[in-house]
C-alpha cells in the first residue's frame, strides 16, 4: 500500500477529483466529526545548508490544516495555501486510512493510475525545459567546427 | 509660530486613506485582479515572498495590489500578516538534490551531467522594449500557450536521459567535485537545531544557521549592493557559479498523529526555490590537509537569481571576515532586512514635533546667548 506521504502527494497534485470522490464516499457512509475546523496557519520550512550540512530555516509557508474524527480515530489534512475544503477532505481521507475503513481497499488502483499520470505530466514539463538545453562551444571549438 | 505636541488628525487620516485609494484607481476602468498579478508579475511575487519570509503567492499578489506595487510596503504587509498566524509545524528538512529543475546553469563547467538548461530566463534576450506587448490580449495569450504546448508535446526531447519517474531530478555539480576530493566532504557531525531569528533575539555573532535565515529573507537590492561591493574590491569574494538551479522542491511535515516510532509524513505541496552553490578560492582543509575549493551557498523562495548569488557571496564573505563592510556581520545582517530598513527610514516621515521643537529651543537659546555676549562686548 502507498504510504501517507505518497497518498497525500497524489491527492494534492492529481488533476482528477480523486480527493473529492474519496471524501464524499466516506461522508456518505460514516459520521465525520470535526475536531478542529480548517484554518490557516504557518509551517516553518527547513532546508540543509550544503556547506555545513546543518539545517537552517528558509522561511514560513502559508498552509490550511484541519482535524476530524472518524470511527474514534483522528485524521489530519494539511496543504499549502488558503484551501479549507481540500484540507477538510484530506483529513477525512486520512482518518479513513488510519481507521482502516473498508472503502480504502478500493482506492489503491485509482491512486496508482494518478501516480502514472502525474509522472507523465512531469515528463511533459521536463520536455519543455529540455528544449532550452544548451551546449556551449569555446571559441576555438567554434572556429574549428566552422572552418 | 509655535511648535507643540499634537494628537488627533483622525478625520484627515481617514480622508487620506480614501484619497490614496482614489489615486490607486483613478483613470482605471477596471480593477487589477490578484490572479493576474500573481501569474504575470511572477518574478516580483517571488521576490516579495522571499523578502517577506512567507511563501504564499496569492497573498503576495494581494499585498502588491494593496501597496500599488511598492515591494517595501507589500513586504511589510506580508510580515505583519504572518505575525497573526499560529505556527504549528516545522517541515522535514527539504532535500534540494531532489529538486524538479526548471533552470540549471554552471559558469564553472561547460559540460555537467544532465546538461545546462537555460529555462525561463531573460539572460540572453535583447534588452529592447517589446512594443508588441501593447497588443497582447486574452486571445493572443491563449493562442500562444496552445501553440507553445503543442510544439512542446510534438518535439522529441533529444536529451531525455533520465527516463521515467522523477524526470527532472539532476545530480549536483558540487557532489561531483566532492567525489573528486576537490570540495570538503560532508560532515558527520550531529545535526543541531537551527537558530530561529523570528523567535530568538539577534545577538552578534550569530550562528551560521541564523545568518542564512537572515540572508534568505534579505532585501534583494541591499544584498546585491553589498555583494557587489565585495566583488569590486571592498572584500575578498568574487566567485564563479558552480551551479545555479531553479526548481520545485517537495515539502513534507511529520504526521501529528503518528505513533511513536512511526515516521509517517504528509506532503503539503511544492515550493519554487533558487539555489546557488558558488566556488571560491581554494584553501587547506584543517582536517585532511588537502587543498580544496571553498564553497558559498544561497537558497531562497522563488526565482530570484541575483539574490541567490548575492547570498552565496555574502555568506562566504561573512565566513572569511575582515575589515570591509561586506565582511562585517553586524553591518551586513542589520542592513539587509526590508522591513527594518524601510521602517527606520520611513519613521522620519512621522511627526517629530517635540524632537524638532527642542532643537529649535536650543538653537534660539544659543543665538540669544551669542547676541547677549556681543552686546556686552559692544558696551565695554
Amino acid at each position: 500500500m502507498l504510504n501517507s506521504a505518497k497518498v497525500s502527494k497524489l491527492l494534492i497534485e492529481s488533476e482528477e477529483p480523486l480527493l473529492e470522490r474519496f471524501a464524499a464516499e466516506i461522508e456518505r457512509n460514516y459520521q465525520v466529526r470535526i475536531v478542529r475546523a480548517a484554518e490557516k496557519s504557518l509551517v516553518m520550512s527547513q532546508a540543509r545548508d550544503t556547506v555545513s550540512h546543518q539545517p537552517f530555516y528558509l522561511g514560513e509557508i502559508l498552509v490550511t490544516e484541519c482535524t476530524v474524527e472518524l470511527n474514534g480515530v483522528y485524521g489530519y489534512g494539511i496543504l499549502m495555501g488558503e484551501r479549507s475544503e481540500e484540507a477538510y477532505r484530506l483529513a477525512v481521507v486520512d482518518a479513513a486510512f488510519r481507521s482502516h475503513a473498508e472503502e480504502t481497499a478500493g482506492w489503491e488502483g485509482p491512486l496508482r493510475e494518478a501516480e502514472l499520470r502525474l509522472e507523465e505530466r512531469r515528463r511533459s514539463e521536463r520536455r519543455m525545459i529540455d528544449r532550452t538545453k544548451v551546449h556551449f562551444d569555446t571559441m576555438g571549438e567554434y572556429h574549428e567546427r566552422n572552418r | 509660530m509655535a511648535y507643540v505636541a499634537v494628537s488627533g488628525g483622525g478625520e484627515a487620516i481617514a480622508n487620506a486613506v480614501d484619497l490614496v485609494r482614489y489615486y490607486r484607481l483613478k483613470g482605471s476602468e477596471d480593477s487589477l485582479s490578484t490572479d493576474l498579478i500573481e501569474k504575470q508579475l511572477r518574478l516580483l511575487i517571488d521576490k516579495l515572498m522571499s523578502e517577506g519570509g512567507l511563501y504564499a503567492p496569492s497573498y503576495a499578489a494581494l499585498a502588491l495590489k494593496q501597496a500599488e506595487g511598492d515591494p517595501f510596503e507589500a513586504g511589510f504587509l506580508l510580515r505583519a500578516f504572518r505575525s497573526t498566524l499560529q505556527r504549528n509545524h516545522v517541515t522535514e528538512t527539504i532535500d534540494t538534490s531532489g529538486m524538479r529543475v526548471i533552470r540549471r546553469i554552471s559558469s564553472s563547467f561547460r559540460d555537467i551531467p544532465g546538461g545546462q538548461m537555460l529555462g525561463p530566463t531573460y539572460d540572453y534576450t535583447h534588452r529592447l522594449l517589446d512594443f508588441a506587448l501593447r497588443q497582447e490580449d486574452g486571445n493572443s495569450v491563449r493562442d500562444f500557450i496552445r501553440h507553445f504546448l503543442y510544439e512542446g508535446e510534438k518535439a522529441e526531447s533529444p536529451f531525455d536521459e533520465t527516463g521515467g519517474g522523477e524526470a527532472s531530478v539532476l545530480p549536483k555539480v558540487i557532489d561531483l567535485l566532492r567525489d573528486q576530493g576537490l570540495m570538503k566532504q560532508k560532515s558527520e557531525a550531529a545535526e543541531e537545531p537551527p537558530y530561529d531569528i523570528t523567535r530568538q533575539k539577534i545577538v552578534f555573532p550569530l550562528p551560521r544557521s541564523a545568518r542564512l535565515q537572515m540572508l534568505a529573507r534579505g532585501e534583494t537590492g541591499a544584498m546585491t549592493a553589498i555583494a557587489y561591493s565585495s566583488m569590486r574590491g571592498y572584500g575578498a569574494v568574487h566567485p564563479t557559479i558552480g551551479e545555479l538551479r531553479v526548481g520545485y522542491v517537495d515539502v513534507f511535515v511529520r504526521h501529528p498523529y503518528s505513533e511513536e516510532g512511526d515516521d509517517s509524513t504528509l506532503y503539503i505541496g511544492e515550493v519554487l526555490v533558487t539555489e546557488v552553490e558558488s566556488i571560491n578560492s581554494f584553501k587547506s582543509d584543517p582536517e585532511s590537509g588537502d587543498i580544496q575549493f571553498a564553497m558559498g551557498y544561497g537558497l531562497l523562495f522563488g526565482q530570484n537569481e541575483l539574490k541567490g548569488i548575492s547570498m552565496a557571496i555574502l555568506e562566504r564573505s561573512l565566513e572569511i571576515g575582515g575589515g570591509a563592510p561586506a565582511q562585517d556581520e553586524e553591518f551586513v545582517l542589520s542592513h539587509i532586512d526590508s522591513v527594518e530598513s524601510s521602517g527606520f527610514v520611513s519613521h522620519l516621515k512621522l511627526p517629530h514635533y517635540i524632537t524638532f521643537s527642542s532643537s529649535l529651543d536650543r538653537i534660539r537659546q544659543v543665538r540669544r546667548n551669542a547676541q547677549e555676549k556681543k552686546e556686552q562686548v559692544e558696551l565695554k
